[in-house]
């Protein structure tokens, strides 16, 4: 178990290492932070001075090496944008975004295993019906367009929320329940298939004829064995709402979150951020995947990590 | 700059069908108002009881406090009111006016004597003298702090101290701008900034009227009157910046009643806001010709293009009115270098055709180089822009790069295009930063013969305002008969606000805190 954990989490090294290779190389490739940074009116002999100033002058593999060291000795470098350890600005964002993230998941999933139990109990009930059409609804709406109407409606027309902001749980409720549509539309979608196949199996008809209550049956059996199905899928959404989601959910709610800042650096071309956040955002997928793969055992006794 | 998205596009769209949809569209009714104070009641500050604090929403958030660092137009937002220069600019004529500095007068050419304000005292309390005046400029034009803003500085030499009352700063030769520069300088505390290097990103200490209490990274910014500064008491007390990026969500803000003051409003808003205060902002839109080879060296194909575009139209149909046709010049009255004598090519198909069949244009390929999310509107600026070419009969192939192949190709002389598309923003309201931009030869965007250099090198030393502006209406005038570019529209800045706030917007897109009023 613990030497898993160990190789697991050297995997998870190299994982977060080639993420954060691959946003060097094209941030480098792609962008030029110093037309961005200067004016469009400045001389030719500016542009020459900032980029010698920001090192990109320099060779590709001694500016790759300057920041790998850099890195190993947990310095992130400055932001060019904001003038302070980029590490440190990422990190301050990491709260709110944890925040939401949390909120909008937990609502998200409390939801939607009731919902795509009940619905595959009963397939082709009206409950399965609304179901099925409400969660493909969730993973089609637009969520930035689902948010500004919510905002119209909740903010703007009925003054019960903010329409944008941070500090109190008015504040909270209209982002995390616009967030919380699509994961919860795309889990429920899969409890349901995940459960109709259970309840299909061998084992719950000999559960049923041994007279076990339809609860204990549903519940006990079926739900646990569609527990690892259920528990990758929700993972897989936590992680696709940190490092997608939240960026556009963010910036139509002004939201201070990481997802904001991403967007913000990507416009500023401040590479140092860039792979900061990175470099955290990918840390903490690497860990949820993880924690998620610790869990199956839990559902499934024949999963062992030895 | 102007963050401008497909998504906010899609969403203007959408937000306006949802806005007709919830029958909210149109004016603001007495129940808007009602609405307003039941947000007002839940709030924890009952703004609308004192109205001493003004709450506004900027773009995003301010990249720093180190005035003196970045080129940040939201950081300015914030930092115009907390900080001054030894001189300032007058938002409404463009002028510089005494700030920290009570004179400003040259000695030779290339010398300048400064009398510093006596009495000023720092937000900490410290004094403001000569010492701060050296600090600060030798901080902004050094190498050690390589600000990005520090171009408009170049021309400075060195400073020194003749006592505490006075300065004496150096050019390297005559810079007819130098006052104008020194409104962009901003003085810091030389103290505090030795003392405290760590602190320099997060607080400001200035003479400004007003001070910065505090900064909730991500959420707000505030800042407060100061009771001791040397000039007039503002009226506004109290302000508080928040950043809404998303403009849609902005409006809707200011709708709720969450915020008084909003930037960066869009047209298509305007109906819906409750007041909109509007000027003519800095950037004017234009379309560089290329003038030293191709098909477009003929100068009558670079008339007939100019004939041939709508400006009006672009205006009216594009920016709903918000924008106004630039004046055959891409300078607004007031900046150095005005030509009053110019106007508007007019719009005249008949006489484009005309000059193009005179210069045996034959449906020979244009290159049209464009980019589109940079300023607002500038993609659907573009098409229309190439539409109105090919009418009559340009035939023009339009390539829309990313804003950094777009930059790149901006800046090679040796591989102009024969249109390139861009927005130009002149932030010291003098002709030279522009002609030494898009006309001098050897400056990072011209793709004109250098028939003008020597003009603009000789207005550049020229230390008589009249004779200097002569010089530039004269190149202004040759580059409008011989064009170097279309100048097209200067986009209006809309500022929306409830009917409570007095604030005329300046000409400077300064946002200026002191002078707002609260009724």
């Amino acid at each position: 178990m613990y030497k898993y954990i160990f190789i697991r989490l050297i995997n998870a090294i190299i994982v977060v290492c080639g993420v954060s290779l691959l946003v060097f190389v094209l941030t480098r490739t792609i962008g030029n932070p110093v037309d961005v940074m200067l004016p469009i009116e400045a001389s030719i002999a500016e542009r020459v001075k900032l980029t010698h100033q920001l090192g990109l002058d320099k060779p590709f593999l001694i500016q790759l090496w300057a920041y790998f060291s850099g890195v190993a000795q947990g310095d992130f470098g400055l932001s060019w944008w904001q003038r302070q350890p980029a590490l440190t600005v990422a990190l301050e964002r990491l709260p709110a975004t944890f925040l939401l993230l949390v909120t909008s998941f937990l609502l998200a999933f409390t939801l939607a295993v009731p919902l795509g139990v009940l619905a595959a109990i009963k397939p082709k009930s009206l409950l399965d019906k609304i179901c099925s059409t409400g969660s493909l609804l969730g993973v089609c709406l637009p969520n930035f367009w689902l948010g500004l109407m919510l905002i119209i409606v909740f903010a703007v027309k009925l003054g019960w929320f903010y329409t944008s902001g941070y500090g109190t749980w008015r504040h909270l409720v209209l982002p995390a329940v616009t967030l919380s549509v699509l994961p919860l539309g795309r889990i429920t979608q899969m409890v349901r298939s995940a459960m109709l196949d259970q309840l299909q199996q061998q084992y719950i008809v000999t559960a049923r004829s041994k007279g076990l209550a339809e609860w204990v049956v549903v519940v006990r059996h079926a739900l646990k064995n569609a527990g690892v199905t259920i528990v990758t899928i929700s993972g897989w959404e936590l992680g696709r709402m940190m490092a997608g989601y939240t960026v556009v959910i963010e910036v139509v709610f002004g939201w201070p979150g990481l997802g904001q800042l991403v967007v913000e650096s990507i416009n500023q071309q401040d590479f140092p951020l860039l792979q900061a956040l990175t470099f955290v955002i990918a840390s903490i997928i690497s860990l949820l995947n993880l924690v998620i793969d610790l869990t199956y055992p839990f559902f499934d006794p024949r999963i062992k990590y030895d | 700059m102007r963050k401008f998205t497909v998504v906010t596009l899609f969403l203007m769209f959408v937000l306006s069908v949802g806005l007709i949809l919830s029958g909210c569209g149109g004016s603001v009714s007495d129940k808007q108002v009602d609405k307003n104070s039941k947000v007002q009641e839940q709030q924890e500050t009952p703004q609308q009881k004192t109205r001493d604090t003004v709450r506004i929403a900027i773009p995003s958030e301010p990249s720093t406090m180190d005035v003196q660092y970045p080129d940040d137009g939201n950081m300015r937002a914030v930092t115009e009111n907390v900080a001054e220069g030894l001189l300032a600019m007058d938002g409404q004529s463009l002028k510089p006016i005494p700030a920290l500095a009570t004179e400003v007068t040259p000695t030779n050419e290339t010398t300048w004597r400064i009398k510093l304000r006596q009495g000023v005292k720092f937000h900490n309390g410290s004094p403001f003298n000569a010492d701060d005046v050296v600090f600060s400029v030798r901080r902004q034009i050094s190498d050690e702090l390589n600000s990005d803003i520090r171009g408009y500085w170049e021309s400075f030499d060195a400073i020194e101290k003749i006592s505490d009352e006075e300065v004496q700063i150096t050019t390297k030769g005559a810079d007819p701008n130098f006052k104008v520069r020194l409104t962009l300088l901003k003085i810091m505390n030389k103290e505090w900034v030795e003392a405290n290097p760590d602190q320099v990103p997060l607080q400001l200490i200035g003479t400004g009227p007003y001070k910065l209490t505090e900064w909730k990274r991500g959420q707000s910014i505030t800042i407060e009157a100061n009771e001791n500064y040397w000039g007039p008491q503002p009226a506004v007390k109290t302000a508080i910046y928040r950043f809404i990026e998303e403009d849609a969500t902005r409006a809707q803000a200011l709708k709720a009643g969450e915020i008084d003051v909003a930037t960066n409003m869009l047209p298509e808003y305007v109906s819906d806001l409750p007041k909109v205060k509007t000027v003519d902002g800095l950037e004017f839109s234009l379309l560089r010709l290329n003038a030293i080879k191709g098909v477009m060296k003929d100068v009558r194909l670079r008339q007939a293009a100019s004939y041939a575009v709508d400006k009006r139209a672009l205006a009216e149909a594009l920016y709903q009115g918000y924008a106004t046709v630039a004046q055959g010049q891409v300078f607004k009255p007031g900046y150095i270098g005005y030509n009053p004598d110019l106007a508007p090519y007019p719009y005249d198909p008949e006489k484009a055709k005309e000059l193009m069949a005179e210069a045996g244009y034959n449906g020979e390929k244009l290159e049209f180089v464009g980019e589109r999310g940079r300023w607002l509107k500038d993609g659907e600026q573009i098409e229309a822009i190439a539409q109105m070419l090919r009418a009559v009969g340009f035939n023009v192939e339009v390539k829309m790069l990313s804003f950094q192949q777009w930059l790149r190709v901006l800046f090679d002389r040796e591989r102009s295009p024969d249109m390139i598309f861009t927005f130009h923003s002149n932030d010291i309201f003098d002709a030279d930063r522009t002609f030494g931009t898009y006309v001098y030869t050897k400056g990072p965007g011209s793709s004109y013969p250098d028939t003008l250099d020597a003009k603009i090198e000789s207005a550049r030393k020229e230390m008589d305002l009249e004779k200097r502006s002569q010089l530039y209406r004269e190149i202004g005038q040759a580059i409008y008969d011989d064009p170097a570019w279309i100048s097209l529209i200067n986009i209006q800045d809309i500022y929306g606000m409830h009917d409570y706030v007095e604030y005329e917007p300046r000409q400077d897109m300064r946002l200026a805190v002191y002078e707002m009023k609260l009724k």
